[in-house]
C-alpha cells in the first residue's frame, strides 16, 4: 500500500502551444488590459459572473481575432483555459490548458490490480502518485461555462471597440 | 514531418457533454496527433449537439417536444443511441430506463423546461416506438434523457475516429467515463466514497470504464425508487456506452446485473462504504467467470 498525494493535475497545453494550435501561423500581439471599475461592473452585470481580478489576459491576431486566457476556480479544482474569438467576437475554439484537482486529506492506494478482457501483463504494478485517469469523480464544466460567459462580456465591454 | 517516437504523447481537453473531455494519443508525431484529436473532438461536439437534453436545437429536444404528437425523424447517430437504450431496457426488463426523467418531472423532482409538454407520470421505455427511416414516436408524452449513454457513445465514436486515423494507443475520457485502446495497459483509479481513504487501481487495455452513483441522482426504472446515494459503481466493459448503461443497472439492481454482466463481457466494482468487504469494495461477475 502506498500513500499518495490526493491531487490530480494535468497540463494539456502550454500557453505557446495553445496559441500555435488555435492561431496556426498567425502573429499574436499581447493586448492585455486592466478593466476600469465601471467595465468590471458592466461585465459582472452582463454575464452574472463575478470577476476575481480586473486584469484581462488577451492577445490580438493580425486578422482581428482574439486569444483570451482565463482561470476558473471550483470547490476542488483550478482550471486554466483559452478562448479563440474571430474578428466579430464569435467563439472559434476552447481549449483547457491545465487542470488541477484536490480532494483534501490523504488517500491510500491499495495494490489492487485488476486485468480485463483477456490481457495479460507480467509486470508488477508499481505504485506511484502519477494518477492519470480517475473514474467516479463528478466533473462538471459549469465553471468553464461561466468563465466563457464572463469572457464574452469582457469582449463586448472592453475589446470589441 | 518527424517520425513518431515511442515517447510522443499528445493530450488535450475541452469542455463538452457537460463535463471535461480529455483525449490522449501516444506514439504519434504531435502535428498528426493534434489533427486527429481535433477530428475526434468535432465528433463529440456533434453527438453533444444532437443529444443534449437542454439545447433547443437538439434531436432529443425535438423528440421530447413533438414525438408524442407525431413521428419525428432524427439523425442516424441519435437513432443508434435510442435503439441501444431500448435494447438495454429490454435486457434489464426496464431496470435501465432512459424515460425515467418523466416520473421525476411529474413528481416535481425535476424542473420542467419551458416549451416542453408535461410528461405522463406512468410513461416508460415501452412507450418509445422505433419506426422505419429513423423516425421515433412516443405513445404518451414523456421525456427521454440519453445522458450517460450518449456520453459513452460519444467516447466510443471518438475512439473510432482516432483509430481510423491511424492512432494505435490512446484514451478518451469524458469526466470519468473513459475508454482506452492499444496494446499498452492504462491505469485507472476509482474514486471511493468521501469517507473512504482508499483508491483502487484498475489496469485495462482495449476496454472502457464508467462510474455511476454517489450522488442521489439515480433511480430503478422498475420500482422508480431512488438508489442509495452512498453506493458507487464502476463497470469495465468492451465499449463505453455499454459500461455506462450497465453501471446504472448494477447501481439499481446488483442481483439482476450479476446475470447480465457476463453477457456483455463486463465486470462491476461496487463501493458501499458500509459494506464489510475489502475497504467497502466488492466485485461482481469477475472476468474468469465470464466467457471472455
Amino acid at each position: 500500500m502506498a500513500a499518495v498525494s490526493p491531487a490530480y493535475a494535468v497540463t494539456y497545453l502550454s500557453l505557446d502551444q495553445a496559441q500555435a494550435l488555435m492561431f496556426p501561423g498567425a502573429l499574436l500581439t499581447p493586448a492585455s488590459k486592466i478593466l476600469t471599475a465601471e467595465q468590471v461592473a458592466a461585465v459582472e452585470k452582463g454575464s452574472g459572473v463575478r470577476m476575481s481580478s480586473p486584469q484581462v489576459q488577451a492577445w490580438r491576431s493580425v486578422d482581428g481575432g482574439w486569444f483570451l486566457l482565463d482561470q476558473v476556480i471550483g470547490k476542488h479544482e483550478l482550471i486554466s483555459y483559452a478562448l479563440a474569438l474571430d474578428a466579430s467576437g464569435v467563439i472559434r475554439q476552447v481549449e483547457i490548458l491545465d487542470y488541477r484537482e484536490s480532494y483534501g486529506g490523504e488517500i491510500r492506494v491499495p495494490a489492487w490490480r485488476k486485468q480485463f478482457v483477456g490481457k495479460k501483463s507480467g509486470a508488477p504494478l508499481l505504485l506511484d502518485d502519477d494518477i492519470k485517469n480517475i473514474s467516479g469523480a463528478t466533473l462538471s464544466c459549469r465553471h468553464i461555462t461561466e468563465g466563457i460567459r464572463k469572457m464574452l462580456a469582457v469582449y463586448a465591454t472592453a475589446l470589441a471597440h | 514531418m518527424p517520425p513518431p517516437s515511442p515517447t510522443d504523447r499528445t493530450e488535450r481537453a475541452r469542455p463538452l457533454l457537460g463535463t471535461h473531455v480529455a483525449i490522449r494519443v501516444a506514439q504519434m508525431a504531435p502535428p498528426q496527433a493534434h489533427r486527429l484529436i481535433d477530428a475526434a473532438f468535432d465528433g463529440i461536439a456533434e453527438i453533444h449537439r444532437l443529444m443534449s437534453f437542454h439545447e433547443s436545437g437538439s434531436d432529443l429536444y425535438r423528440l421530447n417536444q413533438q414525438a408524442a404528437h407525431r413521428p419525428v425523424q432524427v439523425d442516424a447517430e441519435t437513432w443508434r443511441v435510442v435503439s441501444a437504450a431500448q435494447a438495454f431496457s429490454r435486457a434489464s426488463a426496464g431496470c435501465f430506463d432512459a424515460t425515467i426523467a418523466s416520473t421525476l418531472a411529474a413528481s416535481g423532482l425535476l424542473p420542467c423546461p419551458g416549451g416542453m409538454p408535461i410528461p405522463d407520470a406512468g410513461a416508460d421505455w415501452r412507450d418509445v416506438e422505433l419506426l422505419p427511416d429513423h423516425h421515433i414516436r412516443f405513445r404518451r408524452p414523456l421525456w427521454l434523457d440519453l445522458g450517460g449513454i450518449a456520453k459513452g457513445y460519444a467516447v466510443d465514436r471518438a475512439v473510432e475516429v482516432l483509430r481510423q486515423g491511424g492512432a494505435v494507443q490512446g484514451c478518451v475520457n469524458a469526466g470519468g467515463d473513459l475508454r482506452v485502446f492499444g496494446p499498452e495497459l492504462e491505469r485507472v483509479h476509482l474514486l471511493s466514497a468521501a469517507t473512504s481513504n482508499t483508491m483502487p487501481v484498475l489496469e485495462i487495455s482495449d476496454a472502457a470504464v464508467a462510474s455511476s452513483g454517489g450522488d442521489g441522482m439515480h433511480f430503478d426504472g422498475v420500482t422508480r425508487v431512488g438508489v442509495d446515494r452512498r453506493i458507487r459503481v464502476s463497470v469495465v466493459a468492451l465499449d463505453c456506452m455499454t459500461a455506462d448503461a450497465l453501471s446504472k443497472i448494477v447501481l439499481a439492481n446488483p442481483g439482476l446485473a450479476e446475470s447480465l454482466l457476463p453477457q456483455y463481457c463486463a465486470v462491476a466494482y461496487i463501493n458501499d462504504p458500509h459494506g464489510d468487504a475489502d475497504n467497502g469494495w466488492r466485485t461482481i461477475a469477475a472476468p474468469e467467470a465470464s466467457s471472455c
